[in-house]
């Protein structure tokens, strides 16, 4: 309260000094009875005990009676543990404290002194979200002092702050903005220059507006804490103070974006969407992320027919409430190369385009022409469970059983649902006090899960052994390894690391699906298990065998049987890629014909005969189910490119002018059908367990190879067609992975 | 006043009766007829359709109101036909108005292809229409 008695200190100077001019009626009054605090709160009515809703519905669980205290927030009496904070408790009794350091994912800072309240028996209003509750304690939200504290803290805040909220990107979301509104005083006394910050360069995704930082360091803990990188900091003191890279240097961090959302004010925002529009014309569709196989839950906020921005939604159990820079930045690939009409190649080795009516009859007859053994079906890594089980009914009907999905390699493991899955959960992850990382880069692999690896570590020191090329991490590890060597000598109890996983609670292995493509799959995983074991990884009520995989469209393959060898590809002769453009077609013999159906032209549509134009996740709604097994549906956001097609509907369409119609007309037909191969990618938004059965698991006899394990993704920012075609993400790979 | 009053008198009185609502619409039809040529002339259509194909057309265009019986519905009716028709005979329209509403009409392109698609399924149908269904 200090700078409340300078203000009272200055009042009668202001007073003396403009007593003959008019600028004496400008002192700030917002209610009159601030000025006599003692008779208002004399004034204030019985309060009522009402129960309350609490804000954003908070609640709380009390495990130890003995360790909790009961408070007062404005006479509503509440319970809660012993260690909360006084803000926690207005929460609970329905009071929403305004704050602007506060952010309960990151440490405390408690330097905006926003959230000041007052407390009775304390000399001044105490900080809320630092100050812990006491027993007892009378807490009041809502009196003159709490109100005049507000109103001088925001009069602070706002003497520095420009005046910049009609060219401001933040304007319409802004914390300030909004409070100012609700806690501000009316006019401010401050008739000095306001002070200027130069700009920083945060790289080619955050834009920075410096003079406009209110200094509450959100974005620093953001990213020591949660990032875990330690590039932003605190310079000078006081006025002079700023938020900065320390040197020239580029915020380097997979989850970079996500200090746009966390700062209160438009000092950070995103520079691909700065004055692209303003988030009152925005449409907002809440789905899903196809870029890798965490299914972050997002929010597709889009104007017309453009996608114009992709944001996180909170979901605890998978992405918390951050995204990575590939998930919220690849939107602008949805806009490029995109596919829009049937096309077949001539003899001139050109597209031309022409109707679905000719595209399908021609690609009918051809498939017919070819023996049924001799047709392949890949599905790439963004389909959604409909159309792959379209195209595998299709297939089958046709007489093949080649259907596969990119990345998933040589002979999959698919009967045990274990085999390919996160078995401990995103969440479950932070339980675990020792993680074993075998052929995985999570940090480029599934950066959320990479964050919950270093919340973990971060909070309990957990230890990270590494077995894999020369990977970056954002936590302490220990790289004990480049390949199949290490795990033998840990399978067979050689390695210094086998105390260390002996002496865990709850040890966790991670094993990359990148190692899916070796020859020696089967026999790795052999070891892996040895190892696990050994070790005791699975034990009951925990199973830290943990398989990460890569793509979006993996678990659901494998749970609806995807699973033939991609050594198929050799003889082929008519090959279907839906949306596969990784998969490796140099084996394929040159006479064999290509069908392409996805919505971009990426590399698949090198070898295609003929084009489908398909619509893209933000178009069309799809089932996906990600690395711990959850499913989970997209929904459309804007309309499709040109005359292009859901891709199941395609597959339903082409099967029958091919004469061997699928029997499924509408979405709830094909997931009617789902439902009989896969029960499980119906109940969204559900994990079902997988069983444990080392059982029934048939033994390999495979040789180890001795070859070092490889990394799986080369370059974070481009993995699929959609992130490929994308022109930030181009900048974003030159950039910042520059060597 | 003058200005509206002029306006107003133009406007011919309702019809009566039936009768004589049926005859306008005639006379309408008739002016139509007359005016082909030089719409033919004007959009040089001669080499996508005939006088006798234009003329079908709007006799199919009057014979989708057959059920109406109200003669201040078909006053109204055959006001908007002549409106369209000055339009067309003033120039107030492009090649590409008069060929897409009279020569191709709403079925567009696919008119002529719509034996293909016998005995193919509701679906297939429509998928080659949108992919909204
Ligand atoms: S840049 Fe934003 S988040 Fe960072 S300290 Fe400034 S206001 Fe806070
Ligand atoms: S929110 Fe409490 S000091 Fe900033």
């Amino acid at each position: 309260m200090s700078f409340l008695r300078a203000l009272r200190r200055v009042h009668p100077l202001i007073r003396a000094n403009f007593s003959n001019s008019r600028v004496t009626s400008r002192w700030i009054s917002s209610t009159p009875d601030l000025h006599n605090p003692e008779a208002a709160a004399a004034a204030v009515p019985e309060p009522e005990f009402r129960p309350r809703t609490p804000v954003g519905g908070a609640r709380i669980e009390i495990q130890n009676p003995d360790d909790s205290v009961e408070v007062f927030v404005d006479g509503y009496p509440v319970k809660l543990p012993k260690g909360m904070t006084v803000m926690q408790a207005c929460e609970l009794a329905g009071v929403d404290i305004p704050r602007f350091c506060y952010h309960s994912r990151l440490s405390i800072a408690g330097n905006c002194r926003m959230c000041l309240v007052e407390v009775e028996k304390s000399p001044k209003p105490v900080a809320s979200c630092a100050m812990p509750v006491a027993p007892g304690m009378k807490i009041k939200t809502d009196t003159p002092i709490a109100k005049k504290a507000r109103e001088g803290v925001m009069e602070f805040l706002l003497m520095n702050h420009p005046l910049d909220c009609p060219i401001c990107d933040q304007g319409g979301e802004c914390d300030l903005q909004d409070q100012s509104m609700v806690f501000g005083s009316d006019r401010g006394r401050f008739t000095e220059m306001k002070r200027s910050v130069v700009d920083k360069n945060l790289g080619p995704l955050v834009k920075t507006v410096m003079t406009r930082c209110i200094q509450c360091t959100r974005c620093v803990r953001f990213a020591s804490e949660v990032a875990g990188v330690q590039d932003l900091g605190m310079l000078g003191r006081g006025s002079g103070e700023e938020i900065g890279t320390y040197v020239e240097k580029l915020m380097t961090s997979e989850l970079s974006g996500n200090v746009i959302d966390i700062c209160p004010v438009g000092a950070l925002t995103s520079k691909p969407f700065a004055f692209k529009a303003r988030n009152w014309e925005l449409k907002g569709t809440e789905s899903i992320d196809v870029t890798d196989a965490v299914g972050s839950n997002i929010r597709i906020d889009s104007r017309g027919p453009e996608v114009m921005r992709i944001l996180p939604r909170l979901n605890e159990d998978i992405n918390e409430e951050w995204i990575s820079d590939k998930t919220r930045f690849c939107y602008d690939g949805l806009k490029r190369q995109r596919l829009n009409d049937p096309m077949i190649r001539d003899h001139d080795g050109k597209f031309k385009p022409v109707t679905w009516r000719d595209a399908l009859a021609i690609v009918a007859e051809v498939a017919h022409g070819v023996n049924p053994d001799e047709i392949v079906g890949i599905a790439g890594q963004l389909s959604d469970a409909e159309s792959m089980i379209a195209l595998k009914d299709f297939l089958n009907r046709m007489g093949s059983n080649n259907v596969m999905c990119e990345g998933n390699g040589l002979n999959p493991q698919a009967d045990i649902r274990s085999s390919f899955l996160l078995n401990s959960n995103i969440a479950g992850l932070e339980n675990a006090d020792l993680f074993l990382i075998v052929g995985s880069q999570p940090r480029v692999e599934a950066p959320l899960v990479n964050a919950r690896i270093q919340k973990t570590v971060r909070a309990t020191q957990a230890k990270v052994a590494y077995i894999g090329p020369p990977a970056n991490f954002n936590y302490d590890h220990e790289h004990i390894g480049t390949g199949p060597q290490t795990l033998l000598d840990i399978a067979e109890g050689r390695h210094p690391f086998c105390s260390a996983i002996l002496s865990a609670k709850k040890p966790a292995i991670i094993v990359g699906a990148g190692l899916f493509g070796r020859k020696d799959k089967d026999a790795i995983v052999a070891a892996v298990e040895t190892i696990s074991k050994l070790g005791g990884v699975t034990r009951p009520g925990w199973n830290g065998l943990n398989y990460l995989l890569l793509n979006a469209a993996q678990a659901s393959a494998l749970d609806l049987g995807l699973v033939s060898s991609p050594d198929v590809i050799r003889s082929a002769k008519f090959v279907y890629l839906m949306g596969a453009d990784d998969a490796n077609l140099d084996d394929l013999p040159k006479d064999a014909f290509v069908l392409y159906q996805g919505h971009h032209g990426d590399r698949g549509v090198y070898r295609a005969n003929v084009i489908f134009p398909s619509s893209a996740f933000s178009e069309k709604e799809g089932t996906y189910e990600n690395t711990e097994g959850c499913a989970q549906w997209t929904i459309p956001a804007v309309p499709t490119v040109g005359d292009s097609r859901d891709d199941w509907k395609i597959v339903r369409a082409l099967s029958e002018v091919a004469g061997v119609r699928l029997p499924y007309d509408s979405l709830m037909a094909v997931r009617a059908r789902l439902s009989r191969v896969a029960p499980n990618l119906l109940n969204v938004d559900a994990r079902e367990r997988s069983t444990i059965s080392e059982e029934l698991r048939p033994e390999f006899k495979q040789k180890l190879s001795m070859a070092p394990f490889g990394a799986a993704v080369e370059n974070f920012y481009m993995t699929d067609s959609i992130t490929r075609s994308s022109k930030i993400m181009a900048q974003c790979s030159s950039t910042l992975l520059k060597k | 006043m003058a200005s509206s009053l002029r306006g107003v008198a133009r406007v011919q009185p309702n019809s009566k009766t039936l009768e004589e609502a049926r005859s306008r619409t005639f006379d309408f039809f008739k002016k139509a007829c007359r005016s082909l040529p030089t719409v033919m002339d004007i959009y040089n259509l001669h080499d996508v359709v005939t006088v006798s194909q234009l003329r079908s057309s709007i006799a199919a265009q009057i014979r989708k109101n057959i059920n109406v019986t109200n003669p201040k519905v078909i006053d109204m009716l055959v006001f908007k036909g002549i409106e369209e028709l000055t339009n067309i005979v003033d120039h107030a329209k492009q090649r590409h108005h008069v060929i897409g509403q009279y020569v191709l009409g709403p079925e567009g392109l696919d008119k002529d292809l719509g034996m293909q698609d016998q005995g193919s399924s509701h679906f297939l149908k429509r998928f080659y229409e949108t992919n909204y269904f």
